[in-house]
């Protein structure tokens, strides 16, 4: 388990258990609130490798903290970007971090250009806190440049930290995740240019369709499944699109539409006794605590004649062709019997070399045999 | 020994003319044979996921699958034995170049049946495809109709004076009653396993076949082994089929020189040797560049065996015996060819790697090429000793009047079975007839 502590190390802070009571005293004026958080929440465990409480004041949270008042038992995930100012000559790998106690995840990922847009994203399926850090080096001086994050284009205030260390300058923004209103696009800026930020994405897991559209026959059956990688999610629905419009499947519960899934991360949805007006592209609805995702399967529905004709075709060939063979040879055949009479002679001769080498050749051969 | 077939006395290969449409038409008929029961299995593969989620655990699906497998091998065997056999029928002097030429279709095939029912699968469903599929496998029919039999070159009146000949033979064959034994040699001539070329070119090529066709069928999943994404293993398949294509008629080209033909079974020994030779260093490969190099020399020496495969069977036991020949032959390498894939694997599983898969694949093979080499040496110097005797007894023959009429020692043995009139052939015969 992790700890805090100040710079001044006027504080000591272990979280050795779940329940542990931080008392903090100035000079942070606005620790109260953290504070108030913690004491709420005794099952968070927070865990930082690299973070300084310094700087940039926290204004209040109040809506925050009633959010976090009413659901507990919430997970706390860490994302961080880092990027350099300068271009960076010799090849620094990305270090990752995965620090996964069931509940903490932080990934540390260093860069090797700059003045590149830098993004990451996230997959989040259940509620949870998120701490996304940044780490920059700038070039000129630390405290000239400004540090501002936004959600989308509309501008954070408050509830982040910057600290500079070492010629780094880290700053963190912690959100707290519970429905699908706080999943978005959450970039950090450093300075005026807008080329150096970094950009978390939250969204909720993919759901994997079926890339090639399904051929199938009229009368036939046909089963569409969905899949989630790894992922639980709370229920699935099916729709139909026709054109722009979404009918959900299975409502009226009928013998055509049968939906079914072995495990929760998939879904199967049985189609019976297809007709052409079931083509199209169908579906899958995952619904999570965070948010909506789905799949598409398209599916073709062609009749018996569509392959039959082809076949026809290739048999019509087939047997042109072995006609066209079997008049030739029979043609040829004719065209030598009239000539025959006219090569008598010559065949007589032919024939004694034949019988004599008939004599030649099944002597051995008789001798062969014995 | 019962004659082969009551055939009639064969004639003379024409060795060319519709020799060559004949051997185009041999080009499909392989074609289809070697490379449809390829081709679908990718097709079983699709069909079984589908089925797992249509109908969960019916047995029967599988079953009757195996049914048309089953079905569709017989068909396809039916088509590949008349292939091959009336080329022998039709060649003699180049029937090495013929056999190359038809034996390239199931590499044609097969490298375009492979895209092509992707292709199907996904504009027809599979229903579709096998529809359409069953539907191109009638061009052999095609095939077949083209494949007319040799003309004789005898006209009514010579048939006159053959036929009163033959009358009496015949005369003479009626009185004699057919046992049972002899009625089945008469389609399946099992005196052949007396004759000591068949038995040696038997034993040498199953044991080849136990290690030939497991490199192949874990060539890809030995790649993805070594950390090659799937298309470029794939890739590697294609090349060897490639390389596979032309290597062929081209190594037929070479079989049919002055030079080789005579030599033909220590021809096919060597393209056996080399290519265990192949396995045994594809061990050492360990980058993708290496399996590429593999593929190519591979996909050499599998077409300079498979090229004269026949071609040699066809040379030591004649035109004549060929068809039943061929029929033991493969019906006796089925065993290998089954078993060959699965032990390997075995292997593959309690070694844990692929490596020691193919040095074992290419000892057996290596094996093979080593014993069919001194088999087959033995056999020439035999055949040419038995020449020498038969050409001292028939001169013998010819200067002393036959006082003896029954002669059981005068065993003219060396076959001149294919010795045609003004084929200067240098190529000596190897037809034994023990």
């Amino acid at each position: 388990m992790g700890t805090w502590q100040a710079p001044d190390k006027s504080l000591f802070l272990g979280s050795e258990d779940s329940r542990s009571q931080l008392s903090i005293s100035a000079p942070f004026k606005s620790l109260p609130v953290q504070e108030e958080m913690m004491t709420k929440y005794s099952n968070l465990s927070l865990e930082s490798h690299n973070i300084s409480v310094t700087a940039a004041p926290f204004t209040s949270l109040p809506v925050q903290e009633e959010m976090m008042t009413k659901s507990s038992n919430l997970s706390l995930e860490s994302h961080s970007i880092s990027m350099t100012a300068m271009p960076i000559k010799e090849n620094n790998k990305g270090n990752q971090i995965c620090v996964d106690r069931g509940i903490m995840l932080q990934r540390n990922v260093t860069l090797e250009h700059s003045n590149m847009p830098v993004e990451k994203n996230i997959t989040l399926e259940r509620p949870s806190n998120v701490e996304l850090i940044c780490q920059f080096t700038p070039s000129g001086d630390l405290n000239s440049v400004n540090v501002t994050w936004k959600k989308g284009d509309k501008l954070l205030e408050g509830n982040y930290l910057v600290n500079a260390t070492g010629g780094i300058l880290y700053t963190q923004h912690r959100v707290a995740v519970i429905n699908s209103k706080q999943m978005g696009s959450y970039s950090c800026f450093f300075g005026e240019k807008k080329q150096q930020r970094g950009t978390f994405n939250l969204k909720v897991p993919e759901i994997n369709g079926q890339n090639k559209p399904l051929i199938t026959y009229l009368g036939d059956s046909v089963v569409l499944t969905c899949k989630c990688q790894d992922c639980l999610p709370l229920n699935w629905t099916w729709y139909g699109g026709n054109g722009s419009v979404q009918v959900p499947i299975g409502v009226p519960v009928n013998d055509k539409y049968v939906i079914s899934g072995k495990h929760a991360n998939e879904t199967r949805l049985k189609i019976t006794q297809l007709s052409e007006d079931d083509q199209g592209t169908y579906l899958c609805h995952a619904i999570f605590e965070l948010g909506e995702s789905e799949g598409h399967v398209k599916l073709v529905v062609l009749s018996y004649l569509v392959p039959l004709k082809v076949f026809c075709a290739i048999a019509a060939e087939v047997v042109l062709l072995v006609a066209a063979i079997l008049l030739f040879e029979m043609y040829t055949q004719k065209k030598k019997k009239p000539s025959d009479d006219g090569k008598e002679f010559e065949q007589g001769e032919q024939l004694k070399l034949d019988d004599s080498n008939g004599i030649e050749n099944s002597g051995p051969r008789h001798r062969k045999n014995p | 020994m019962p004659p082969p077939g009551g055939t009639p006395p064969p004639h003379p290969p024409p060795d060319g003319g519709w020799g060559w449409v004949v051997v185009g038409a041999a080009f499909i008929s392989i074609g289809f044979s070697y490379a449809f029961p390829k081709a679908v299995t990718v097709f079983f593969k699709e069909i079984q996921l589908l089925f797992n989620t249509t109908y969960s655990e019916i047995a029967w699906i599988s079953s009757t699958m195996l049914a048309v497998m089953y079905a569709g091998g017989l068909g396809l065997a039916f088509n590949l034995q008349p292939a091959l056999t009336i080329i022998g029928k039709y060649f003699y002097k180049k029937r090495p170049v013929a056999n190359g030429l038809a034996m390239a279709g199931s590499p044609v095939f097969l490298s375009t049946l492979a895209p092509f029912n992707q292709y199907l699968f996904n504009t027809y469903g599979w229903k579709g495809s096998f529809m359409i599929l069953g539907g191109l496998l009638l061009n052999c029919c095609v095939a077949g109709s083209l494949m007319r039999p040799v003309e004789p070159k005898a006209s009514t009146e010579s048939k006159n004076k053959v036929g009163v000949r033959e009358t009496d033979c015949s005369m003479k064959k009626r009185q004699k009653k057919l046992s049972v034994w002899e009625e089945i040699n008469k389609y399946l001539d099992f005196s052949l396993f007396k004759h000591r070329g068949f038995l040696i070119y038997l034993s040498g090529n199953v044991i080849m076949f136990l290690g030939f066709f497991a490199p192949v069928i874990f060539l890809a999943p030995y790649a993805k082994d070594k950390g090659i994404d799937e298309y470029s293993a794939a890739f590697l398949l294609s090349v060897m089929a490639f390389v596979d294509m032309f290597a062929r008629p081209t190594v037929g080209l070479i079989a049919n020189s002055k030079l080789i033909r005579p030599r033909i079974q220590y021809f096919f020994s060597f393209a056996v040797m080399f290519t265990g030779i192949c396995h045994l260093l594809c061990a050492l490969a360990e980058d993708y560049t290496s399996l590429v190099v593999y593929a190519v020399f591979f996909g050499l020496g599998f077409g300079s065996v498979s090229s004269v495969l026949f071609e040699t069977l066809m040379d030591l036991v004649g035109a004549q015996r060929f068809s039943s020949a061929v029929g033991l032959v493969t019906v006796v390498e089925c065993c290998p060819v089954l078993l060959g894939p699965p032990l390997a694997g075995k292997l593959v599983d309690e070694t844990g790697q692929y490596k020691y898969m193919y040095l074992a694949c290419g000892a057996i093979v290596v094996l093979a090429s080593v014993w069919l080499l001194i088999g087959n040496a033995a056999n020439y110097r035999l055949l040419a000793r038995e020449k020498k005797k038969s050409i001292h007894t028939k001169e013998s023959q010819e200067t002393e009047p036959l006082k003896t009429s029954q002669s059981p020692s005068v065993n003219i043995k060396s076959g001149k079975n294919e010795e045609w009139k003004g084929a200067e052939v240098n190529s000596s015969e190897r037809e034994t007839n023990i």
